[in-house]
């Protein structure tokens, strides 16, 4: 009886929640937070990849961004430069750079803990001077990429690529809510467990450990193709080292073993950036670094899953007190 | 001497300038349970290490089911048919009782990262398979009513007959044991012995690496004695009793 009264007020809070994010681009509701929004999905879709990687595998990663910036720029160079169709650059890019991950991924999980970091790291870093040295307009970036488009329907307003890129983010989450609870999700969980144990059990630890940062760099690549074809203007400063650290805080932020805590996690620094923090500039790094230290210090599961834990308990006793008489 | 799982032959391993093991050669039985014994440092978790794949052997040979496994790795054994346990348990503490034991079907199934993201109905079917089986060795160690704890909130006890169940559910051919027994009371070790008396009787030859002398007695039908990396001994649990050099390397006799 409880389950199924707790199944159907899974589904009714699955139901609202969509249809407010359906809601959230009109003008007579939440219109002004439209682009704001966009990010939110694509950084989203980023950080989950981090969360697969990281929460999961335990394997850690500061060189997401570079990821989302060779997702972008193949993007962009292909569908203007070469004058590829967008949604084929856009694939090209995503098969790039899982190639790439691929390719780097075997030397640099031979690495673990600090020095993986260190070495995703360099990661970011030499990926970010690359973009700034040999991409299209240096550090000032290229503009002028088109827009993405079905048949005749063209997505030139924030109003419809909103649609757009929340259609991918909320894919992307599901995929990887059903990795998550799956063989494959066990697997990684218990690569992060124990190396040594689940080598025992028949896991090829090393290929897990690099689809799974595959996953995580396409999942980059297709925010950052999203974001090249929806700004029409990229530059490298926004795929520099620093952008890995805020995915990571977003990670943490939503709670790293959580799928749908990316979201929060990105809402939230999304919204200290383009909202409240705007008035700080270059500051705002400052309020993240001491939004992560606290996090970590004080809710190491995530503030994301702290708060549904919270929640949880108070419905617990709340339906405890409806119960007795 | 009937067919054997599992064969070494002049097995060694040196780390550094310390050998650890000495060219041993061994034969266990199918079907059988075959202790390991001796003093700490004797060799025995390398010699698992080395059977399981954890790191090369610097020489000699290993045969499973009479095939050598020279570079195949450790995943790639178990796959074959290797299941072992750790002295440190080594469960996975981020998952529940059962999913520890559901992790174990992972070289008996097959569907990948595209099967599990768009939830093909081959990977459904698996599941279910692999939910089965998992609670069968779960009950089958006396776990099923905590399927759905943490894994690490179960005491000490518990906790090894899980990582039992969790190597288990790998269905191999042989089992190695490393300390099962250590750190269980009485009772538990009781059950123990009767699981892996069950195990035996599934088919599947069991090897043990154990410290307690009654129950590696009462449990072995084989025994080897390694001491200082080599094989000193073997032979029933009664001959290995009285046999002279077992005796001196436990209590540290010298031998004339």
């Amino acid at each position: 009886m409880l389950a199924r009264l707790k199944g159907k007020w899974t589904y009714f809070v699955i139901a609202a929640l969509l249809l407010f994010l359906i809601l959230i681009p009109f003008r007579w509701f939440l219109g002004q937070y439209t682009v704001i929004m966009i990010f939110i999905g694509l950084f989203t879709m980023v950080t989950v990849g981090l969360c697969l990687l990281l929460g999961y595998t335990g394997q850690v990663s500061l060189g997401q961004a570079a990821f989302y910036g060779t997702g972008a720029y193949i993007s962009a160079v292909l569908s203007k430069i070469c004058g590829v169709n967008p949604w084929l650059s856009m694939l090209i890019a995503a098969a790039a750079t899982g190639a790439f991950a691929y390719v780097i991924g075997y030397p640099i999980f031979r690495l673990r803990g600090n020095y993986l970091a260190v070495a995703t790291l360099g990661l970011g870093v030499i990926v970010y001077i690359l973009l700034r040295q040999l991409g299209p307009g240096g550090p000032d970036g290229m503009a002028g990429i088109p827009y993405l488009s079905i048949g005749g329907f063209v997505f030139d307003t924030s109003f419809k690529r909103y649609f757009l890129v929340w259609f991918f983010c909320l894919a992307v989450l599901l995929i990887s809510q059903n990795i998550v609870r799956s063989r494959t999700g066990r697997a990684l969980r218990a690569i992060h467990g124990s190396e040594a144990a689940a080598e025992s059990i028949g896991i090829n630890v090393d290929q897990f450990k690099v689809k799974i940062f595959v996953l995580s760099a396409v999942y980059a690549s297709l925010a950052g193709s999203l974001l090249a074809h929806q700004m029409s203007h990229i530059s490298p400063g926004s795929f520099g080292p620093l952008v890995s650290v805020i995915i990571i805080v977003m990670a943490v932020i939503g709670g790293l073993a959580s799928i749908w805590g990316a979201i929060f996690g990105a809402a939230t620094v999304c919204i200290l950036k383009y909202e409240l923090l705007l008035g700080f500039g270059e500051w705002d790094i400052v309020i993240y670094g001491l939004i992560l230290m606290l996090v970590t210090i004080f809710m190491p599961e995530g503030l994301f899953v702290r708060l549904r834990e919270l929640f949880g308990q108070w419905r617990l006793r709340y339906a405890q007190r409806g119960a007795e008489p | 001497m009937s067919e054997s799982i599992l064969e070494t032959k002049s097995l060694s391993k040196a780390f550094g300038g310390l050998v650890a093991l000495d060219k041993v050669d061994l034969a266990v039985e199918a079907g059988k349970i075959t202790a390991i014994i001796g003093p700490n440092g004797a060799g025995k978790t390398t010699l698992f290490n080395l059977v399981t794949g954890v790191y090369p052997a610097s020489d000699g040979e290993i045969l499973f089911q009479g095939t050598p496994l020279k570079d195949t790795p450790p995943h790639r054994r178990a796959a074959l048919g290797i299941a072992r346990t750790f002295q440190n348990v080594l469960l996975f503490g981020n998952m529940t009782v059962l999913e520890n034991i559901m992790t174990g079907q992972h070289p008996r199934s097959r569907y990948g990262f595209l099967g599990a993201a768009l939830r093909l109905p081959r990977a459904h079917r698996e599941e279910e398979t692999i939910s089965l089986n998992a609670m069968k060795y779960l009950n089958m160690v006396g776990l099923g009513t905590y399927a759905t704890q943490n894994a690490l909130s179960l005491p000490l006890g518990q906790q090894k007959l899980l990582a039992i169940a969790r190597a288990l559910a790998t269905e191999p051919q042989l089992l190695l044991l490393d300390e099962p027994g250590a750190g269980l009371n009485k009772l538990e070790k009781q059950e123990l012995s009767d699981l892996i008396r069950r195990i035996r009787e599934n088919g599947i030859s069991v090897i043990l690496v154990e410290h307690d002398m009654p129950l590696v007695m009462g449990l072995a039908e084989w025994v080897v004695v390694l001491d200082s990396g080599q094989k000193i001994a073997e032979g029933t649990a009664a001959q290995i009793q009285k046999d002279q050099r077992v005796i001196a390397a436990y209590l540290g006799e010298e031998v004339e």
